[in-house]
C-alpha cells in the first residue's frame, strides 16, 4: 500500500512537472474566470423555460474524419425538416486544405436550402432558450490547440444540475457540465447557430439581427421561403419598413407585382420619406405600365438625395423615358 | 496555335462565370440588404463587398474548391460575411476536430490538476 503511494507520488511528480504551469495559471486566475457565465447562471436563469428538456427527437449522425460541418449541419437541418445527409453537405461547407468548415460557410449552406441562420448572442441564457422551444444548436468548441476546433449540437439541458447534452463526433449522447462545455466553448467567442424554418422565429431572436438574417436568405435567390419569413417577422414586429421593403422585394422578385404595390403603399403611408420604399413603389408601377402613376413618386425620392441618389435617377430616367415613349 | 486560342478562350469564360452571379439585383430595385445595412454601409463599402466575393472565392478554390462550387459557396454569402472573410480564410476557426479527442484533453487537464493538488498535500 506505502509503496503503491510511493509509486503514485512518483509517477505524479512527473505528470505533474508537465502540466505544472497550467495548473499554477488555472488556480493563480481562479477557476472561476474560465467560466464567467456559469458561475452567473443562477441568476440569468431566464424565465418560463422548464427546468430541463432534451429534444430526444433530433436525429445523430456520426462524424467521419474532419467532418463534424457536414454532420452537425445535417443534425439541426433534418430536424428542421431538410431532407438531407452529412455527405450531400460536405462540398458546401467543407474546405479540403484547412481540413475543416468556416463559421460563415455553416450559417451560408443552411441558406441554400430555404432554412433562416441566426447566430446567437454569446450567452448560456440563450442558449438553454433555444433548447427550450425545441430548437437544437450547433456550438464551436475549442479544447486548447490552435487548430482544435469542433463543432458540436447542444439539444438538451438540465438547469438545477448544470448538465448540458450534446450530439457530438462519435458521440450519440455526450452529457458535460455546464462549466466544461463553458471552457470549451468560450474559445470561440461563445459562437453559436441555429437554422429554423422560415415561418418560425428563434425564441431569443433579436428584431434588428432577425431581420439581417433573413434577408442574407433573400439575397441567395431563396425568394419563396424570405417572403415567408418577411411575413411572420411583420406579424411580430409589424412596424418595422425594412421588413415590408423585404416582403415586397420577395412578391416583385416572384414577379407577384400588385402584391409588392400593396405592401409598399402601406409602408409608404406609415414612412413617407423611405427613399427605398419610394424608388421601389416607383419601380414596381412602372413594371405594371404605369408610368405617370410612378412618377410623383420617384420625384419624391430623388428630392430626398441620400446613399440610394443613383439608383433612384435610373429609376427616374427609365419613367421618364416609358413617358415620352407613350405619348409618341 | 490552336490551343493557345482555347486556352485564352477558357480564361475569359472563367473570369465571366466568376463575376456574372453576383449581378442579381433586379433593375431598378433597391435590395433589402441594401436597405438593412444602409446606416453603417456607404457605396464605396456596398463596391468593397462586391469585389471582394471575387477575391473570396479565389480563395476558396486555392483551398481545394472547383471554381463552379466556390462560386456557388460564395453567393450564399452576404456582404458582411465576405468581408469577415477576406484575407483571413487561412487563420479563421475551421471546425474539425472529433468531440470526442476533444473532450479526452478536458478530462487530462482535469486529472492533471488533481494530481498536482495530490503531490501538493503529500
Amino acid at each position: 500500500m506505502i509503496r503503491g503511494l510511493r509509486a503514485l507520488r512518483q509517477n505524479a511528480r512527473a505528470i505533474a512537472g508537465v502540466f505544472f504551469l497550467f495548473a499554477c495559471a488555472a488556480l493563480l486566475s481562479g477557476c472561476v474566470s474560465f467560466t464567467p457565465q456559469t458561475k452567473n447562471l443562477a441568476q440569468f436563469r431566464p424565465a418560463g423555460i422548464p427546468g430541463m428538456r432534451e429534444l430526444t427527437e433530433v436525429p445523430f449522425f456520426p462524424q467521419s474524419d474532419y467532418q463534424c460541418g457536414p454532420a452537425a449541419l445535417a443534425t439541426v437541418m433534418v430536424a428542421a425538416g431538410v431532407r438531407i445527409t452529412p455527405d450531400e453537405l460536405v462540398p458546401e461547407v467543407y474546405l479540403p486544405e484547412r481540413k475543416g468548415s468556416l463559421q460563415v460557410e455553416m450559417l451560408a449552406a443552411a441558406r441554400r436550402h430555404g432554412l433562416v441562420s441566426y447566430q446567437l448572442a454569446p450567452s448560456y441564457g440563450d442558449l438553454v432558450r433555444e433548447i427550450a422551444a425545441g430548437t437544437p444548436v450547433i456550438l464551436l468548441q475549442n479544447l486548447g490547440f490552435k487548430e482544435g476546433w469542433h463543432y458540436a449540437v447542444a439539444i438538451g439541458y438540465d438547469w438545477d444540475n448544470g448538465m448540458l447534452q450534446l450530439r457530438s463526433g462519435r458521440n450519440e449522447r455526450q452529457e458535460l457540465p455546464f462549466a466544461m462545455n463553458e471552457m470549451a466553448w468560450r474559445r470561440s467567442g461563445y459562437w453559436a447557430m441555429v437554422a429554423v424554418p422560415p415561418e418560425r422565429i428563434p425564441a431569443s431572436a433579436d428584431e434588428g439581427r432577425w431581420l439581417a438574417a433573413v434577408a442574407a436568405l433573400e439575397r441567395t435567390g431563396q425568394s419563396a421561403p424570405a417572403r415567408t419569413a418577411y411575413r411572420a417577422f411583420l406579424e411580430r414586429w409589424p412596424a418595422n419598413v425594412n421588413a415590408a421593403i423585404g416582403l415586397a422585394n420577395t412578391h416583385h422578385a416572384l414577379g407577384e407585382l400588385p402584391e409588392a404595390e400593396r405592401v409598399l403603399r402601406e409602408a409608404a403611408n406609415r414612412e413617407p420619406d423611405s427613399v427605398v420604399v419610394l424608388n421601389n413603389l416607383a419601380q414596381t408601377l412602372l413594371d405594371q405600365g404605369r408610368a405617370a402613376e410612378a412618377l410623383p413618386f420617384i420625384e419624391r425620392a430623388a428630392a430626398a438625395g441620400g446613399p440610394y441618389a443613383s439608383t433612384v435617377q435610373e429609376t427616374r430616367q427609365s419613367i421618364l423615358q416609358k413617358i415620352s415613349q407613350q405619348k409618341n | 496555335m490552336k490551343t493557345v486560342w482555347a486556352r485564352v478562350f477558357c480564361r475569359l469564360l472563367v473570369a465571366l462565370m466568376i463575376w456574372t452571379p453576383y449581378q442579381i439585383a433586379t433593375a431598378g430595385m433597391i435590395g433589402t440588404d441594401q436597405a438593412v445595412t444602409a446606416s453603417a454601409q456607404s457605396d464605396r463599402a456596398a463596391v468593397l463587398g462586391f469585389a471582394n466575393r471575387g477575391d473570396v472565392a479565389r480563395q476558396l478554390q486555392t483551398l481545394g474548391i472547383d471554381p463552379k462550387t466556390a462560386q456557388d459557396r460564395i453567393a450564399a454569402l452576404s456582404d458582411q460575411e465576405v468581408q469577415s472573410l477576406a484575407g483571413k480564410i487561412q487563420s479563421v476557426p475551421a471546425g474539425a476536430d472529433s468531440g470526442d479527442v476533444a473532450i479526452a484533453i478536458l478530462v487530462i487537464a482535469g486529472i492533471a490538476v488533481l494530481v498536482w493538488y495530490l503531490w501538493k498535500r503529500m
